[in-house]
């Protein structure tokens, strides 16, 4: 931080020596503008102006009927809703199951302590490989993927799952650095450990758990293997899953604009969610969860 | 504060419950799938037969799945050397005390938030499309004749259109996690190395490469973790089911178990299990290895 505030003054030796490194990080952000800039500018455009190399003229106008066209009839309007209620659902109940065990991994000492931490932090390395022919094999058996509802809960309760290790180290960390003095306060005054949890500590890892939400949230938006192998219906898939599905027929169709429309409200929420919150989302990389 | 069982067994058992239910129980029965032979995955253990390590010999007889182990193999060196470098070079850049630092950073991580099928269809429809492509359009301009006329998804250049792309969405991530670690280093350091007359480039070799020994550690390890599920991008720049070009081994297995491709003669689930244990182990050793190679116990700071 104190090496930000150092440079306010604008001193034109010290940029002259730094623009080799201007130039390179600005190349870089600039093929990133113009990669998305494009396909933004193309979904707009018709798959003719496209091909002649014309899609940021416009010279037919802007076609916002490509996006009436994905979102009727490719059902983007569906999957959307499949994913917002996936991820809405999945981390609400990721807090609610893993703010508690990390508040207790946290304080308490107990002979397990140690090896469900270790274990939690190895799952985290598990490949998804490791894990999805048993479930499969387990789910197809109970016969869920025949029946519509059943299968909507079983895919929350695997995005819930394969997230929840990750959740738990990143608040355990949390709830490690907060002190235990207000704990403490609390016991004297005759509060109970649980009613102190949700009372008090669970309100102050505020912070820490809306940056978790925010990962668990874009984690399971663009979740691909887990839907792609047990979301079988079309009433199920989820956004990922759906694009790709939509980028196929689109490609065979030749709908490019069509396409890129799509490709453009897929990655849009995300986007957008980013433009507003990078700040914590790299916070949360860099000071959070995993260690250096 | 006092302990209360009652309160760590209730705050503690969902979060176990999910954690057996989606890890501790298909990890060891994944195990034990790779030792038999079982023809549909859904299958009850009586219909499985033991073949003890003949999955194993198997997959490394079969040729298709060495291919898919040739190519993680070279997404994973020759990737990770590319990203490791880029983010290493980026995370230098934006610690050098550079303005407009926060807007460098989160535009390079951004490619990171957004789902990889829209990325991995923005690479492949638009910048290595051969009539309206980025690329093409970047190389003529600069007057590059042979770059220009590249075929990108063509089968000699698939595979490096592939990682060319991947690369670029990986940069961001491991960039931040080395920035972090070269940040965490305090300025007394470089002072000091500065009146002893070291130069930047010396600072860069003798202060901060030795000091963020740990960070590339975490690196090399989350870079292994993600390559080893290396799937979807492979699913998207194969034109076809079991492309040689691109073919990775959790394709090859998903093809194995699930898949209906005429390229696999017999479904075995054992097989796919066996793949899996396979790239646990590498994962495992990669661990090991860098661990040893990387201490950083001997380094406080």
């Amino acid at each position: 931080m104190s090496k930000e505030k150092e440079i306010k003054k604008f001193s034109l030796k010290r940029e002259l020596k730094l623009a080799p490194g201007y130039l390179i990080l600005t190349l870089w952000v600039l093929f990133t503008f113009v990669l998305i800039g494009w396909v933004i500018a193309a979904s707009f455009s018709t798959t003719r102006e496209i091909f002649a190399g014309d899609a940021l003229k416009f010279k037919t106008g802007l076609h916002f009927e490509n996006y009436v066209k994905a979102w009727t009839s490719q059902n983007v309007s569906g999957i959307m809703g499949h994913s917002l209620v996936y991820a809405t659902i999945s981390c609400i109940a990721l807090i609610l199951v893993c703010a508690p065990a990390a508040y207790v991994l946290s304080r308490f000492e107990f002979i397990a302590n140690k090896t469900i931490q270790t274990s939690l932090v190895s799952a985290m390395g598990v490949p998804m490989i490791m894990i999805v022919l048993p479930l499969f094999c387990l789910i197809a058996r109970m016969n869920i993927l025949n029946s519509i509802s059943l299968n909507r809960i079983t895919l929350l309760f695997l995005y819930i799952g394969i997230n929840v290790p990750y959740t738990t180290i990143f608040l355990l960390a949390f709830f490690s650095n907060l002190s235990s003095a207000y704990e403490q306060a609390a016991a004297i005054d005759g509060c109970s450990p649980m009613k102190t949890f949700w009372l008090i500590m669970f309100p102050m890892a505020q912070p820490g758990i809306i940056t978790v939400s925010i990962f668990n949230f874009i984690n399971v938006w663009n979740e691909y293997f887990i839907s792609l192998i047990f979301a079988n219906s079309d009433k199920l898939r989820p956004i990922a899953v759906g694009l790709y599905s939509m980028i196929n027929s689109m490609r065979y169709t030749g709908d490019w604009a069509g396409m890129f429309s799509a490709v453009t409200i897929v990655f849009l929420p995300t986007f957008v969610l980013y433009i507003f919150l990078s700040e914590k989302i790299i916070a949360g990389i860099t000071g959070g969860g995993l260690k250096g | 504060m006092k302990k209360s069982k009652t309160m760590i067994i209730c705050f503690l058992l969902p979060d176990l419950i999910f954690f057996v239910f989606v890890f501790l129980y298909p990890i060891c029965r994944t195990i034990l799938m790779s030792f038999f032979k079982i023809s549909g995955v859904t299958d009850a253990i009586s219909k499985w037969t033991f073949v003890g390590m003949g999955n194993f010999t198997k997959l490394f007889e079969t040729s298709l799945f060495m291919t898919s182990l040739w190519n993680i193999f070279r997404i994973w060196l020759i990737g990770g050397f590319i990203v490791m470098a880029l983010a290493l070079l980026f995370a230098v850049i934006l610690t050098s005390g550079i303005r407009f630092k926060s807007f460098y950073r989160a535009a390079i991580y951004m490619p990171n938030v957004v789902s990889a099928v829209a990325l991995a269809t923005m690479w492949l429809q638009y910048v290595y499309n051969s009539r309206f492509g980025l690329f093409k359009t970047i190389f003529t301009a600069l007057h590059l004749k042979g770059l220009a006329a590249i075929q990108w998804t063509d089968n000699a250049h698939k595979f490096w259109a592939l990682l060319i792309a991947y690369c670029f969405g990986m940069v961001g991530y491991h960039m931040l996690i080395f920035a972090s670690g070269i940040e965490r280093i305090s300025e007394e350091y470089f002072e000091a190395a500065t009146l002893d007359g070291a130069n930047k480039v010396k600072q860069f070799w003798y202060v901060t490469l030795p000091l963020i020994k740990g960070v590339f550690k975490t690196n090399i390890t989350m870079w292994s973790v993600t390559s080893v599920g290396f799937f979807l991008w492979s699913q998207l720049f194969s034109t076809v089911t079991a492309d040689t070009q691109t073919i990775t081994p959790m394709v090859y297995m998903y093809t194995q178990v699930f898949g209906a491709g005429n390229s696999v003669t017999e479904h075995n689930a054992g097989m796919g299990a066996a793949v899996g244990v396979i790239l646990s182990i590498c994962v495992v050793i990669i661990f090991a290895v860098t661990n040893k190679l990387l201490k950083d116990d001997d380094l406080e700071f």
